[in-house]
């Protein structure tokens, strides 16, 4: 074999691990790699907040993971993450003398713990090259087992590396009974995730990939602790569908720009679903390399969504379907973050970190939005994170 | 709604083909280098965008893409 023949068939079995999708993708070598990231909420402004502590959530998180290659063409995984989060939370909206809506948040700080392990195990079953996921969640009052199939298919007639993937969550809350009443003490959702995608080399510089997704979520899909104020009634329960359909299309771009020594990333995704939320996100980075085998990568987000059909701030009167929700995050708004992550190369180790700020806005949202909800986030976090590769 | 989606989907596979047919003949393994540099990942550091999706996945309503997701709820 020629050292050419070596040196492409090496290019080809890196440029498909580079197509490849996260779920899919094989490892040369065992990898482990550790994240540490710190999540902090802004407060809710004081001409928003009508009770309760102003101080919403922080978040500490420590993820981990290994990848560890088998008899070269199979590889087993394990993913391990452990939060704690403290703070206060939206507990409903009320209008003031004036009609502007006012947040009342849940009084005392709340306190819990998640951990999530997830496993992988990555294997060729021809044609394709075939990865198993399982998985388990557990909060102090929300337990999940997921599990999921992700299948990955290189036509070489083509060229398309074409993706696919089935997935599957069973969920149980079992809301913490506390100084506030919940809507239920123990319920359960279910949910089914399926992709399909492909991307492909454009040109020695640029690849793409679409992708479509379709999620069908059935059970208690309503917040437990929130509630929705009508006038002239106590604030009922949060209430939404039993289900949900949603479908999101995705396109990505990265190209190599050899003037900057640094890839262009674009993402675009694109969501609708039977609430009638219609959401956009674009996604733009830079990944620069620099001297010293660092790596800097700048970006920004922006996201906008439509509110769901049966939601507002506040109701003048209860709808005759019976539902009422007035959290912010079925309302009309839009964000935009910016972050900024670093990362060095040093043997088998590369260490980084990153930082981003992300605000919610009905200014920013694509189309006009006549009441913002209060209760709109921003948030800051930053992170660390360490890779080591065992040669 | 759901029409003007599968409609786009058809598109984008459609183009997805026809390019890709295009592109097979133009770019040959050994011009493939620079596709394999980190900085070109789909997620150069699919821990943090795992983080990401979390998240966002957390506050905001909309989720999916090329990926099946974990388990969780992490939300307040």
């Amino acid at each position: 074999m020629t050292t050419k023949t070596k040196t492409s068939k090496a290019l080809a079995a890196l440029t498909q691990a580079a197509l490849a999708l996260p779920g899919a993708a094989m490892a040369a070598e065992i990898q482990s790699d550790y994240l540490f990231s710190y999540y902090k909420e802004g407060d809710i402004s004081g001409g928003n907040k009508g009770s309760g502590s102003s101080d919403r959530f922080e978040i500490y998180s420590h993820m981990f993971r290994v990848v560890a290659p088998q008899d070269g063409d199979r590889a087993i995984g394990l993913n391990l993450t452990y939060e704690t989060m403290s703070g206060a939370s939206p507990w409903y909206i009320a209008p003031d003398a004036n009609g502007k809506p006012q947040v009342a948040m849940s009084g005392a700080s709340i306190r819990e713990e998640r951990v999530d392990v997830q496993g992988t195990y990555s294997l060729p079953i021809a044609p394709f090259q075939t990865a198993f996921s399982l998985g388990y969640s557990t909060e102090d009052d929300y337990e999940a087992i997921n599990a999921g199939v992700e299948l990955e298919l290189e036509d070489d007639n083509t060229g398309i590396t074409w993706t696919g993937g089935l997935g599957y969550s069973d969920d149980s809350l079992k809301p913490t009974q506390g100084a506030k009443p919940t809507s239920i003490t123990k319920d359960d959702k279910r949910s089914i995730t399926v992709y399909g995608g492909a991307a492909f080399v454009l040109n020695a510089n640029t690849v793409v990939q679409g992708s479509l997704s379709y999620q069908n979520h059935d059970g208690f899909l309503s917040d437990p602790y929130k509630l929705a104020y009508i006038e002239g009634q106590s604030p009922v329960a949060d209430s939404r569908p039993d289900k949900r359909q949603s479908w999101a299309a995705t396109g990505k771009l990265r190209h190599f720009l050899p003037q900057y020594n640094g890839a262009l990333h674009l993402d675009y995704r694109y969501f609708h679903d039977d609430w009638e939320i219609d959401a956009h996100t674009v996604e733009i980075a830079f990944a620069k390399a620099l001297p010293e085998n660092l790596r800097l990568t700048p970006s920004l987000r922006w996201y906008s969504q439509s509110q769901a059909d049966f939601y507002a701030p506040y109701y003048n009167a209860p709808r005759s379907d019976g539902y009422a929700s007035s959290d912010y995050r079925l309302s009309p708004y839009g964000a935009l973050s910016a972050r900024v992550d670093l990362t060095k190369a040093v043997g088998p180790w590369a260490i980084g970190g990153g930082a981003e700020y992300y605000k919610a806005s009905k200014d920013f949202a694509l189309k006009s939005v006549d009441v913002e909800n209060p209760a709109l986030i921003d948030y800051w976090s930053v992170q660390f994170r360490a890779t080591y590769r065992f040669e | 709604m759901r029409l003007n989606l599968f409609c786009g989907a058809l598109l984008a596979v459609s183009l997805l083909s026809g390019c890709a047919t295009t592109a097979r003949q133009d770019v040959q393994p050994w011009q493939r280098g620079t596709l394999a540099k980190s900085e070109m990942a789909w997620e150069p550091d699919p821990l943090m965008a795992e983080y990401r999706r979390q998240v966002q996945y957390s506050k905001e309503a909309a989720s999916g893409g090329a990926t099946i997701g974990g388990g969780g709820c992490g939300c307040n």
